[in-house]
């Protein structure tokens, strides 16, 4: 039994884990199939990835956001049956805009644990099920006495963020632009992708205003879809494949809910979360050390900001990378080649698909056409959410 | 320590009058509601089996949960028997009301459904019921398309 | 234990079937519609009374902690750092500074406004720095708001105050 020293605390491992496969389904605005079926999907797709059979799952872990999208109070029980859940160990998670990158670090203390050998994780989200529109959901996130009769809309505290971020970095929106225009391309070469297209930074200047800096193209659109992958033990990852690939760190942490007390311009709860997972991996300088990443992108500014938060760039200096190509997918630090929740689209949880389920397949080098120029040999993924104030982080390696 | 509150005429409730929430929610069917709802239009039920393990679904579904493998759809006479019923005698909004309420185990499949029973003298465990459909183009699409289960 | 994996494409995934707007207006799929009547009242609690209290009045009013030295705004009767409960109440300003804005064309629904809304995040004199709130400024045009701005609080008359953040109409600018 391996006994860590992390943080101040003592972190016991029972064993390594290692994901093994990983599936999704089409991420649209609207789809037909039910939270159940869409769950089926995406398990069913990993399952086969991985050479398993549902006999063979041990506990199974499901992260979903607000019930109020797909208006079913207890949701994780209703998406149960769909999600291999029955007469078995089940769990749902939810951190709202990070439970897709939280699930699968839940699923991980399933297998570190010595708890189970085998563990699926999946995440589903419909968001179609909302109306008058998705957003709708987001006005019951405020506080109800300070901020809700203002009528705000969520666009609100990202604008508000963005405008900070530009003002104490001193950068234009011509270069946050040019994030959108990576990503959007980026995602071309993705079958599951919504709203990939080639643009250029004119397109999201000239683009409809939602809140000032803000504007249509800068946003990633909400949608339906699910995610799934599953994760083992390292006797049994011997059995099924040569090239498992390894979680070698996890973090998460939250920052405090009266966000107007902070200054925005820097993420500490993704600085925070990242430490935690950067010393569990045994990183002690992410810039160089880690290959490829895939930052939570729901804004093309969000991506900047989180690439400085986990130490990927310094404070300010994340869209000079980007501008000079660094970020792209033939450059030195790959940032979402899958073309991100900017590109894919955006279900919240099921965000994992383009998150921690990429940086697997780029990590396995099986990532066909978005697959990076370069050699990879560690990734980290992250997912924020809430009212600004989860961070989690996945750190993954293809060596042991 | 601050000193607290403790009249509660200034105790604060917000808003005053309350907030409602204003949302609404559309629920598809899926595949197999899809299917279900379609056939109920032409006055037939559809149940589901499982390709491998032969269990039997009702309502209807793509997957069995079980093994996770594929289902295919058979039909059904949506005829049942009650396995257990209640009077309900209060509605939502604790208003009077009168409905017998019963489980009814369909014949030919594992499932089953729960439904309201009328133009019953008496309702018993075991008691034969069948079901009754709305006129074709009363139908909306939903559970509500079976009006309701009466007596065979 | 199942072994045989396939090689397959990647990434594996399944189609979903897409549906349009026209698809749910136009009912050419079922579907349930449900409208909820869901009503709800929430506490303000021990800090957000006497703040509401104090809003009709025409006031502002922070919470102190003798520990750290913060003046915490909004209030509320535990400083979350030291995580104590705090040590007395002070009355802050109606005067502040912008940290940061933003100009909305489009309501909580995600419909397009007529009038675009210009809403800020603003530190309040005579709290610790960063205590800030948010809320609307007004009589400014959009392009002269700018962080670092000075502004006011405009009140609503006193008998039409009736304990919200809404009492205070709008921020402006101060001038000089």
């Amino acid at each position: 039994m391996e006994v860590e020293i992390v943080k101040g605390l003592k972190f016991h491992k029972k064993q390594d884990v290692a994901i093994v496969g990983a599936g999704m389904t089409t991420f649209k605005r609207r789809l037909l199939e039910t939270g159940k079926e869409l769950s089926y999907f995406a398990v069913k797709q990993a399952l086969e990835e991985a050479g398993l059979d549902i006999k063979d799952i041990e506990m199974v872990v499901m992260g979903s956001a607000p019930d109020a999208f797909d208006g079913t109070a207890l949701k994780g029980e209703y998406l149960l049956d769909g999600a291999g859940g029955s007469d078995r160990p089940y769990l749902r998670v939810f951190v709202g805009g990070g439970t897709g990158v939280f699930a699968p670090i839940a699923g991980y203390w399933h297998v570190a644990s010595g708890l189970a050998d085998v563990c699926l994780v999946v995440c589903e989200e419909k968001m179609s099920c909302c109306h008058p529109h998705p957003q709708s959901a987001f006005k019951y996130i405020w506080d109800p006495i300070l901020d809700r009769p203002l009528k705000p809309n969520l666009i609100w505290i990202f604008a508000l963020e963005m405008r900070r971020y530009m003002h104490v970095n001193n950068i234009r929106h011509e270069d946050i632009a040019l994030v959108s225009v990576k990503n959007k391309a980026n995602a071309l070469d993705h079958p599951c992708a919504q709203v990939a297209e080639k643009i250029t930074v004119e397109d999201v200047l000239n683009s409809e205003p939602m809140a000032l800096p803000v504007r249509r193209l800068d946003v990633s659109p909400p949608s339906d879809g699910a995610a799934a992958l599953i994760m083992v033990a390292p006797h049994i990852a011997r059995q099924l494949t040569d090239e498992p690939v390894w979680v070698t760190g996890v973090g998460w942490a939250l920052d405090t809910t009266h966000w107007t007390n902070r200054d925005l311009y820097f993420p500490r709860y993704v600085a925070e979360a990242a430490k935690m997972a950067y010393r569990m991996a045994h990183i002690t300088d992410p810039r160089k050390q880690i290959d490829v990443a895939e930052p939570y992108d729901p804004f093309d500014y969000k991506e900047l900001h989180h690439m400085e938060g986990l130490g990927l760039a310094k404070k300010g200096e994340a869209p000079i990378l980007t501008r000079e190509g660094v970020t792209a997918r033939d450059g030195d630090l790959p940032v979402c080649p899958s073309g991100g929740l900017l590109g894919v689209g955006n279900p919240i949880s099921a965000g994992m698909g383009v998150k921690a389920c990429e940086i697997y397949w780029q990590l396995a080098y099986r990532a066909g056409k978005r697959q990076v120029a370069k050699e990879v040999t560690t990734g980290v993924c992250q997912a924020w959410g809430d009212l600004m104030q989860v961070g989690t982080v996945m750190v993954m390696s293809n060596k042991r | 320590m601050i000193e607290k509150i403790v009249d509660p005429e200034k105790m604060r409730h917000f808003p005053p009058k309350g907030g409602k929430i204003e949302l609404y929610w559309v629920y598809t069917s899926g595949r197999a509601g899809e299917e279900f709802f379609r056939k109920l239009r032409e006055g037939k039920f559809i149940a589901a089996k499982c390709k491998k393990c032969g269990h039997r679904y009702f309502p209807p579904r793509i997957y069995c949960e079980f093994d996770f493998s594929e289902t295919e759809f058979y039909e059904i006479t949506g005829e049942g028997c009650v396995e257990a019923f209640t009077v309900a005698t209060l509605d939502l909004n604790e208003e009077p009301m009168e409905e017998v309420i019963a489980m009814i185990k369909l014949d030919n499949t594992d499932g089953r459904i729960i439904h309201v029973i009328k133009d019953a003298k008496e309702v018993c465990i075991g008691m034969k019921v069948k079901p009754v459909l709305r006129r074709p183009e009363e139908m909306k699409g939903n559970i509500s398309d079976i009006a309701y289960y009466k007596p065979v | 234990m199942a072994v045989g994996r396939k090689k397959i494409s990647c990434p594996p995934y399944a189609e979903g079937t897409a549906l349009s707007e026209r698809d749910i207006s136009e009912r050419r799929v079922t579907f349930f519609e449900d409208h909820p009547n869901l009503v709800y009242s929430w506490t303000a609690g021990q800090a957000m009374s006497r703040f509401l209290n104090e809003l009709k009045n025409g006031k502002l009013i922070a919470t102190k902690c003798e520990k750290c030295g913060r003046i915490i705004f909004p209030p509320r009767i535990y400083c979350e750092l030291c995580y104590k409960p705090i040590d007395g109440w002070v009355y802050v300003k109606d005067t502040g500074t912008v940290q940061t804005f933003s100009i909305s064309y489009i309501d909580p629904d995600a419909r397009p406004l007529e009038k675009p809304v210009i809403v800020a995040v603003i530190a309040v004199d005579g709290a610790s720095p960063n205590m800030g709130i948010m809320h609307i400024l007004g009589e400014v045009e959009p392009e002269k708001v700018y962080i670092g701005m000075r502004v006011k609080a405009v009140w609503k008359p006193e008998n039409e105050r009736e304990g919200a953040i809404t009492d205070i109409k709008y921020w402006k600018p101060l001038e000089g």
